[in-house]
């Protein structure tokens, strides 16, 4: 029989678009598989040439699910060019619009994305599986879902007025203080916010134990992890330092500023995606891959920094006696407890007396010709890297997104799930669910912008050496 | 004062003589749109916005720079006007590039809300996506040519409210361009004062000051009015 391949094209329930080919051998089983993200944005050509201190504005666009992530990572940027730090007031507003961008994106993962696959089954009706799905058969669930989406988006919309593409992150500060009414409406959703995700981190714990072997044996491929932490190893999500841990949980290097990732981080194209593949520099292609995100901040991390958060993370170290946990599987849940610490730490802040506090905004102008800014966005650590000439003016942009660097990974996760449930050439749809699911298990956003409910039409083809088309399964 | 008869979609008034017909319709509460116009410098009729029907004329007038004359009948609101604005409105638009999600003035720019009042919602001809300069040089300031439409308030407050004369236009057709004095980068102009009026009559994002971001800019173009009222009051 002759080599064949598999497409799946587009890969659904993700943000962005991306095809995945499986490369069988004659015996029908995976013998390579490729992870392919086929658009090109070109952002960092056609921004230079402008002001620097535009990209605050301009980069949130990359993304309608990080905004502000890209924000702040901007702004950073932008007040190191200027040698200012934001107020003490403005780094509040900022953390409390950043936990709710993170909110609404974990819970869009969990409660829209993922949770079709837990709650209906990986092999349940493609047609159900999806948010629709569980509004039909898990109401409560599904509300709560969007409601938790809705507090994170008020978050924002609540300090600038904007929830998406939110505007008034400025270097320096803020341009817009938070009212006491507005401060007050906020604390109202604590109660409900942290119900919701508490019953969403008990439907994963009951998928692990129901379905133990699949969560354990999913992906479970050994990496480096980086991860942003604060002064003390605790989990951090907007400013802090880095830190890079390898497979056994060693610290390579702790503390390091964000301006120092490219003596740490080097980056290589490869020929069938457009996204290019990031790897921990000292060891090398390939012995360097690392992941970020939820899975990679917990286990870089020593410890949490709220009560119930810390709770959690105490069950998740244990389940590997301390060590990293690399099954990808568990982003699900670290994820959660992610949403857990946000909305705990979001009621921290607002009973803050400075949150109200209208010094919002520290003022600057062009002092250097060089600034790095680094955020941890909800899929990871994200850089901007800027370039300017002495007015000002771009020369020169590099950004570093946080789904690049899980992009290694995600191929290898890719094939190793595509090796354990393709076998003999039979297809099924199941199948392919399973093997999507692993992307899904990263949250990744490729394009930023776009949502697939599960709904797009998935075409499998069986070809030949030569292209010739041996067999075509259709789904949606 | 001298005063006129006048008839404005179908209303008759008496307005001053020697007025302007803008000026005339402003005063008897009738909106017509504007964009090169500003209250102060001398009216040019380049935007063509405020082009308005006066029976017994064969062709549009532009309301701004032409007077109104003893019992005139004006129309500012016909199906044919409304089709002109919103051509002029896309034309605008196509010809150079402009973005007003990521703009530093969206929210507060004359050419947004045109758009929304003429009701916007596509742009019919090609756009002309030409590459355009952002002129950084200046210590304070920024021009964007990108988002310039070449209303030119720029060159005329430049010219008749500060004196300076640094700015002026180059080129014709959709090649015209906004220059600082012979062509030189505008940090290197040797007449701009820096007063920043030019920022303020810009009814764009076309010129704005480096030190702020998107929500933050606030222009003010009746600042310049009432200056120039001012010196006309000698106060």
């Amino acid at each position: 029989m002759d080599k064949r391949k598999i497409f799946i094209s587009p890969v659904t329930r993700i943000e962005g678009h991306a095809n995945i080919t499986l490369e069988l051998d004659e015996n029908g089983n995976v013998s390579d598989a490729l992870f392919h993200v086929n658009e090109f944005r070109g952002f960092e050509k056609f921004c230079e040439g402008r002001m620097y201190t535009e990209m605050p504005t301009i980069t949130p666009r990359i993304c309608g699910i990080c905004p502000t992530s890209h924000t702040l990572a901007s702004v950073k940027a932008c007040e190191m060019i200027q040698g200012i730090q934001p107020t003490y007031t403005a780094n509040l507003l900022r953390r409390l619009m950043h936990i709710g961008q993170n909110l609404s994106s974990h819970a869009l993962s969990f409660f829209h994305l993922s949770a079709p696959d837990f709650l209906l089954g990986y092999d349940g009706d493609p047609v159900k599986r999806n948010i629709l799905g569980i509004a039909e058969k898990y109401p409560d669930i599904a509300l709560r879902g969007i409601r938790l989406r809705k507090f994170g988006q008020e978050l924002s919309e609540r300090i600038t007025g904007k929830k998406i593409h939110i505007m008034g992150i400025v270097p320096g500060g803020m341009a817009y203080a938070l009212t006491e009414d507005n401060r007050k409406a906020l604390l109202e959703w604590i109660p409900e916010a942290t119900e919701t995700v508490q019953k969403a981190i008990e439907i994963i714990k009951r998928f692990h134990e129901e379905h133990a072997d699949m969560v354990n044996s999913f992906a479970p491929s050994p990496t480096l992890y980086l991860g942003t932490v604060g002064p003390n190893g605790e989990h951090e999500l907007y400013d802090g330092k880095l830190r890079f841990i390898d497979a056994d949980g060693t610290i390579l290097q702790d503390q390091l500023a964000p301006s120092e990732y490219l003596n740490y981080i080097a980056e290589r194209s490869v020929e069938w995606s457009y996204l290019k593949y990031p790897y921990y520099k000292p060891l090398g292609f390939e012995k360097g891959f690392y992941r970020v995100g939820p899975l990679a901040r917990l286990n870089v991390a020593s410890r949490m920094k709220t009560p119930l958060a810390q709770k959690e993370f105490e069950n998740f170290k244990s389940m590997s006696g301390g060590k990293p946990v690399h099954g990808a599987f568990f982003y699900h849940y670290t994820r959660l407890i992610e949403a857990l610490s946000d909305v705990e730490d979001a009621a921290r802040i607002l009973q803050d007396p400075m949150v109200t506090s209208t010094r919002i905004q520290h003022h600057g102008r062009w002092n250097y010709e060089e600034g790095i800014g680094s955020s941890e966005a909800p899929r990871g650590t994200l850089f901007h890297h800027y370039k300017t000439d002495e007015t000002g003016k771009l020369l020169n942009v590099n950004l570093l997104i946080a789904t690049g660097q899980n992009n290694p990974s995600m191929n290898r996760s890719v094939l190793e799930v595509a090796q354990q449930y393709v076998k003999g050439g039979d297809v099924k749809e199941g199948m392919l669910n399973r093997v999507e699911s692993t992307i899904r298990c990263y949250d990744p956003c490729l394009s930023c912008s776009t949502h697939a409910l599960g709904q797009m039409p998935m075409l499998i083809r069986f070809v030949d050496k030569s292209g010739t088309l041996v067999k075509e399964l259709q789904r949606g | 004062m001298n005063t006129i008869k006048v008839t404005i979609n179908n209303t008759s008034y008496d307005v001053p003589a020697n007025a302007s017909i803008l000026e005339v319709c402003k005063q008897v509460g009738v909106e017509i749109l504007t964009m090169c116009h500003l209250k102060g410098i001398t009216d040019i009729g380049a935007c063509r916005l405020c082009l308005v029907e006066v029976e017994g004329v064969n062709k549009l007038l532009p309301s701004c720079t032409t007077k109104v004359v003893p019992n005139m009948i004006i129309y500012t609101e016909t199906e044919k006007l409304k089709r002109y604005q919103r051509i002029t409105t896309e034309l605008f638009f196509a010809e150079r590039n402009h973005m007003c999600a990521v703009c530093v003035a969206n929210g507060q720019c004359e050419l947004q809300e045109l758009g929304y009042k003429v009701g916007l919602d596509a742009i019919r001809y090609p756009h002309l996506f030409p590459q355009c300069e952002v002129d950084t040089s200046h210590p304070w300031y920024v021009i964007d040519h990108n988002r310039c439409i070449m209303c030119t308030r720029c060159v005329r407050v430049c010219n008749e409210v500060e004196g300076a004369h640094n700015w002026d236009v180059m080129g014709r057709g959709h090649q015209v361009r906004i220059i600082s004095d012979f062509n030189t980068p505008w940090g290197e102009s040797i007449t701009c004062t820096s007063c920043g009026k030019c920022l303020h009559a810009c009814p764009t994002g076309a010129i704005w000051p480096k030190a702020i971001v998107q929500g933050q800019l606030n222009k003010n173009p009746g600042m310049i009015t009432e200056l120039v009222e001012k010196r006309c009051m000698k106060l």
